[in-house]
């Protein structure tokens, strides 16, 4: 009722994203940035690491929630993330880790246009099988590249990113997370939002107000492949050995879906924060439950999305609709 | 029967904005549109009518691009869209709106008319669109509820915005698909009043519609469908008195005015 109040013009000008939104995503930001030099004690290596693979959690999930606000459930993020492991480590070998890194994610973009162009007229359950397909297809060529530059089923060493310093890792991650969320961001302000969100609640509709459907599927496939890829080089370069059934792995496909609907779909802070508490959560259960940690893990997962259907951010916001970040 | 207010004859034939040559459209065996012709002039406010099943529907569907047609050709504006698709055609100057409203149900009902005003034309910025947007709220009736979700609208407020959405995209060609199905009377003449103002504003429209007194009252120009093919052509009055459109409708004059 209150917002019929403030109605009028102020519905036009009033901005997409609301500086108080963007509070406790500074404040995630924040805590990550100085994570590293809290007195962390003896274990300060191993949280070191687990907050590196967090960061990357954050990435995988929020790029393939960018894939996902356009209408594409895709089970597809291990090939990308993946494509970005091997092609760093690939690349790295004939050029520096900064170029690598982009060029990796460059082509792990392009070849999403691929999957995009094939799949562009399936949905739900069928985009799902076929990106999940393709995860295979992609996995396979991998495996049966040559022996000698590859590494075929064996797998493959990377060259170790920043010499191997935990810190300097870290700092990476975070700046590639930092990098996504302000990508989410920008999507959120510009008309990409508009087109993703129309898309996906009506593509028929949307076509009949004009949206280029295909362009924008295919944008949405390219932005969040190469960021996804981005993640890859980071797992790659921190576990300086990859093979294809680990980095390819189901997973990886279904923990950026799990941890995005845990955190709050459609929004910039709750993939970031979907990880954390899970990556977390995952650790401590980890430590205390020795065997069967997963099965407590699960339910915990099954019961919070029955409970908060629209994760982590429903509880942050009780509005029904707008100014999400 | 003065509503209309203006002769037929003297209506509207300026140029001509829409015309199928032809259309034909066949579902495996079975032909729903067949050999279809006509012509809308600018400013004309053209009913489709015809009995359940005669493909009033499926010639929409064609004319907006949800199907292209087996044979024949479309043109708007003088440029042949037959092949264009759906998000060309709007470009192009073509806006429809459902029988069965599909508001975006994520968004508020600003969000939604914004979406058309933003992609319907080329080179609309985000913040010209969210102006336009309003504008159409304001002329629609539903700037007081720009705020609200589109599933806390009423029926009628749910066909405002049906119709707020289409002309964000600007166009010059206006498709409806009877809008007034499922408004009560009241309702009905209000949304009367909507498609007229819209024609006012310089759109064309083509409309669907089963009730007939609100046919009488907005169309320009009638054309009768049955069985997939044109069966009459021309006013109100002319197409009514038309025996075999009396006979299509069910063969009595009762079955036209149900």
């Amino acid at each position: 009722m209150s917002r019929a109040m403030d109605g009028g013009r102020a519905v036009v000008r009033r901005p997409d994203v609301p500086l108080r939104a963007l509070l406790p995503l500074g404040l995630f930001f924040l805590l990550a940035l100085v994570f590293p030099f809290l007195p962390l004690g003896e274990r300060s290596e191993y949280l070191l690491q687990i907050a590196f693979f967090t960061l990357v959690a954050g990435v995988l999930a929020l790029s393939w929630d960018i894939l996902a606000r356009s209408g594409q459930v895709s089970l597809a993020h291990a090939a990308f993330y993946g494509l970005g492991a091997y092609g760093f480590a690939l690349l790295g070998k004939v050029m520096p880790w900064f170029l690598a890194m982009p060029a990796a994610a460059l082509i792990a973009g392009l070849i999403s246009l691929i999957l995009g162009a094939v799949t562009m007229r399936l949905s739900g359950m069928y985009f799902a099988i076929a990106t999940l397909a393709f995860t295979e297809v992609v996995r396979t060529i991998i495996q049966n590249l040559p022996e000698a530059t590859a590494g075929g089923a064996n797998g493959l060493l990377v060259p170790a990113l920043l010499g191997g310093n935990a810190r300097a890792q870290y700092f990476l991650a975070f700046g590639i997370l930092l990098f996504t969320a302000l990508v989410s961001l920008a999507i959120r302000r510009s008309r990409l939002h508009h087109a993703f969100a129309a898309i996906r609640q009506g593509e028929e509709t949307a076509r009949v107000l004009g949206v280029s459907v295909v362009k924008y599927k295919l944008l949405a496939f390219f932005i969040s492949s190469f960021l996804a890829a981005l993640g890859g080089v980071l797992y790659a370069g921190k576990t300086f050995f990859i093979n294809p059934l680990e980095t390819f792995s189901l997973a990886n496909s279904i923990a950026p879906l799990t941890t995005s609907i845990f955190g709050g779909l459609y929004t910039t802070l709750g993939p970031i924060l979907g990880a954390t508490v899970l990556r977390v959560a995952e650790e401590i259960l980890h430590n205390s439950i020795k065997n069967g940690y997963l099965v407590v893990y699960g339910l915990v997962l099954m019961l919070s999305i029955l409970w908060l259907p629209r994760g982590l951010m429903g509880l942050l916001r009780r509005g029904k609709h707008g100014g999400d970040v | 029967m003065t509503a209309v207010g203006v002769q037929p004859s003297a209506v509207g034939r300026g140029d001509v904005v829409l015309r199928a040559d032809g259309l034909s459209k066949r579902f495996g065996g079975l032909l729903a549109v067949q050999n279809v012709s006509f012509s809308q002039y600018d400013g004309e406010i053209l009913a489709v009518i015809g009995p359940n099943g005669a493909g009033k529907t499926t010639l929409l569907n064609l004319l907006s691009g949800v199907y292209r047609p087996s044979s024949g050709r479309l043109h708007l504006l003088g440029r042949d869209v037959t092949q264009e698709p759906m998000e060309a055609r709007c470009h192009a100057g073509l806006g429809r709106a459902f029988q069965i409203v599909r508001p975006f149900p994520e968004m508020t009902v600003h969000e939604n008319v914004t979406v058309g005003a933003l992609f319907g034309t080329r080179g609309t910025t985000l913040g010209q669109a969210r102006e336009r947007a309003y504008d159409l709220l304001e002329r629609t009736g539903l700037a007081a509820h720009a705020d609200k979700e589109a599933h806390e609208l009423t029926l009628l407020q749910d066909k405002r915005l049906e119709v707020a959405r289409a002309l964000a995209t600007q166009p010059r060609v206006l498709l409806l698909d009877e809008v007034m199905a499922g408004l009560r009377p009241g309702e009905a003449q209000e949304a009367v009043g909507l498609v007229r103002s819209v024609r006012d504003s310089g759109v064309s429209v083509l409309f669907i519609e089963h009730i007939m007194p609100v046919v009488r009252d907005l169309a320009d120009r009638v054309v009768v469908m049955d069985q997939g093919q044109v069966l009459a052509e021309g006013t109100y009055h002319e197409v009514t008195a038309n025996p075999q459109v009396v006979a299509a409708y069910l063969g009595t004059e009762e079955g036209l005015h149900a």
